[in-house]
């Protein structure tokens, strides 16, 4: 099952977020890794950092099914992400994903899953009150694609 | 030294219904508390509550998870309690997790980054949970004890009122360097007796303060922990002293035979067997009373509130409208699994509520079924309890209780708890010319003069009636099986 449109709008939010806060010569990939390693600090300072990777881990898993083109990332002990900048961009094997998350868009599809996870277990108030105070500058609310989505 | 002298400790709400009565007033600001007890037993939940009452984002709770729950799950159970705010997190409740240091180093590495967390917060209150998990790493006891005084030192210095939360057995609460160091020590127990589980709560310890003491039923539910005190909360309130009032039964008869009627604030015992009209005449004094505007309380165990209601009904006795009025409460009460405690704690929230002069409990027998069987021991000594300290505050008991009927006794109560009662009114069967017939007696009246009459009574459509003359034709007739005198028959008039 894909990760829901909500969490990847989040996802594309923060990465955004993080992306203009960032200089523009970086790859987006380090937008995807600076969102990670926000949440990494952020989840593991209460979770501690056994539990964070567990997380990181199932969503790296869950995220691969949905993007190959993560196939070379991995979860380090500690929680860290290794490889998700020296991934070469593949196609999709769902078209339709393709189409709506490009090649590239792994980090973004990673990051959903991993919101998701945390969704599952804290529930949306206590998710989004994590995100806010690690991004107190992020329009989260505005991230819904219903809404009409932001980029 | 003067009052005025003496350093003010200030008492902090523990956000736990009825634990504030238990401690004291609230626990002591700055001190040094431990919550100890089997896992489940509400350890966790107690702390949280008491976070969530006291954090500000001014004076912020830092909360220390180590090794054991992991705080992603706590929180999403935690959360489902009514007192979870998420608002308060981060802001005002921080969640900080140990478990590397605890792993990697030793306990000053653990209190360095507790430190380095303390300082940087500010926090009005500290909870290490599990400390149990941490101390088992130290090489030595003495390593042990020094850490906990430092801690105890640091956190004391920082205004912060601390929780340490662990794992412990009964045996361990002896020579423990742990709770010397400890100005608060909260024992949460857990027991299985048959098939119910009994949660108790003692103060162990708690310095500075006058806390009850014993052991303190408490329940976890979606609400969290919810302690109920022996005391009944009741401890503070000035007791009321004797009225001079007499309540009345609207029994004309009855009446005359009480002198008038029971005192106020007095607890009557109507004991007889199965149909001998308890419930009636219980009836009978909680709507005389609400004819007068005295709000009551009716505590079945038996029967239903509507069936309660619809049988006065038929004795021309009318609980609906009262009971619309907020008048009269009737209260059902058949909590498998609830302690006695809880139990009377439901029956003292409605007198509070509605501000009760009477109070009807139809029946005991129903009462101690109703409880669970680990609880029924307590029985006896809860409802003195229950019951000193409602007559305390004015409030009027009459209790039903059945009794074997016996041809060679007259017992009052299977319980033995005439004690407890001020006045006693005993009905029963008794054999007359081929009939079974009732007699009422009044065996006690510890307030005043009372007819020693035995009087015959029916249960008619309009509930008891006292017929009209004392019967004297008859010996023996508190055995039931009467021996009519030799003396021709004649009816005398009361006495």
């Amino acid at each position: 099952m894909a990760a829901s449109l909500k969490t990847r709008d989040l996802a594309r939010c923060l990465l955004n977020y993080e992306a203009a806060s960032a200089t523009s010569t970086e790859p987006k990939e380090s937008a995807a890794l600076g969102v990670y390693e926000k949440l990494r600090q952020s989840l593991s300072a209460f979770a501690g950092e056994a539990a964070f990777e567990s997380l990181a881990f199932r969503a790296l898993t869950q995220a691969k099914s949905e993007a190959p083109s993560l196939w070379a990332v991995q979860v380090t002990e500690g929680g860290s992400l290794q490889n998700l900048g020296d991934v070469e961009p593949q196609s999709d094997t769902d078209q339709g994903l393709a189409a709506k998350f490009p090649a590239g868009d792994g980090g973004i599809i990673l990051i959903a899953r991993l919101l998701g996870l945390v969704h599952i277990f804290l529930g949306e108030a206590l998710t989004m009150r994590l995100l806010r105070v690690t991004w107190p500058g992020a329009a989260l609310d505005d991230c819904n694609s219903e809404n009409g989505r932001k980029t | 030294m003067s009052t005025q002298d003496k350093v003010q400790i200030k008492k902090l709400p523990t956000g736990v219904p009825g634990l504030d009565e238990i401690v004291g007033g609230g626990l002591p600001e700055f001190s040094f508390n431990i919550i100890a007890g089997a896992p489940g037993s509400g350890k966790t939940t107690l702390a949280h509550q008491f976070v969530f009452a006291n954090a500000s984002s001014e004076r912020p709770a830092l909360y220390f998870t180590v090794l054991g729950e992991s705080a992603i799950k706590m929180l999403r159970y935690q959360q489902q309690y009514t007192f979870f705010d998420p608002s308060k997190l981060p802001d005002s409740i921080r969640f900080i997790n140990l478990s590397q240091v605890v792993l990697e180093g030793d306990l000053s590495a653990v209190l360095d980054q507790i430190t380095k967390e303390v300082e940087k917060a500010n926090p009005a209150v500290v909870v290490v949970d599990s400390f149990r998990t941490m101390v088992r790493k130290p090489k030595s006891d003495m390593d042990l004890q020094s850490f906990i005084q430092r801690l105890a030192l640091f956190l004391a210095s920082w205004q912060a009122t601390t929780f340490l939360i662990g794992e412990y057995a009964e045996e361990e609460l002896r020579d423990n360097p742990i709770f010397t160091v400890a100005d608060g020590l909260l024992w949460l127990r857990q027991t299985t007796e048959r098939n119910s589980i009994v949660r108790k709560l003692q103060i162990v310890k708690l310095r500075g303060q006058d806390s009850v003491p014993g052991l303190h039923t408490f329940r976890i539910t979606d609400a969290g922990v919810q302690a109920f005190s022996r005391t009944f909360g009741l401890t503070a309130r000035k007791r009321n002293p004797p009225g001079a009032r007499r309540l009345c039964f609207g029994i004309p008869e009855l009446d005359k035979m009480l002198d008038g009627g029971v005192p106020e604030g007095d607890s009557i015992l109507v004991a007889g067997s199965s149909g001998t009209g308890k419930s009636v005449l219980a009836t009978q004094f909680i709507a005389d009373g609400v004819s007068k505007g005295e709000p009551a309380i009716i505590a079945v165990f038996e029967e239903r509130p509507e069936a309660y209601a619809l049988r006065a009904a038929n004795l021309g006795l009318d609980l609906e409208t009262p009971q619309k009025d907020g008048k009269l409460i009737i209260l059902y009460l058949r909590p498998l699994d609830l302690s006695v405690d809880e139990t009377m704690q439901s029956i003292l929230d409605a007198v509070q509520k509605i501000g009760a002069k009477r109070l009807v409990i139809d029946s005991l027998a129903g009462f101690e079924m109703a409880l669970s069987p680990g609880f029924r021991a307590d029985f006896r000594e809860s409802l003195y309890r229950m019951i000193f300290a409602l007559t305390g505050i004015g409030v009027t008991i009459l209790s039903t209780v059945e009794v074997d009927e016996s041809f060679t006794e007259f017992p009052f109560s299977t319980y033995s708890i005439s004690f407890l009662c001020d006045d006693i009114i005993r009905m029963r069967y008794v054999s007359i010319d081929g009939q079974l017939r009732k007699v009422m007696v009044v065996i006690k009246m510890r307030g005043g003069n009372h007819a020693k009459d035995i009087r015959e009574y029916e249960i008619t459509s309009k509930g008891v009636v006292i017929l009209g003359k004392r019967l004297t034709e008859y010996q023996a007739l508190i055995s039931g099986i009467p021996v009519h005198s030799d003396r021709p028959d004649r009816m005398e008039e009361p006495a």
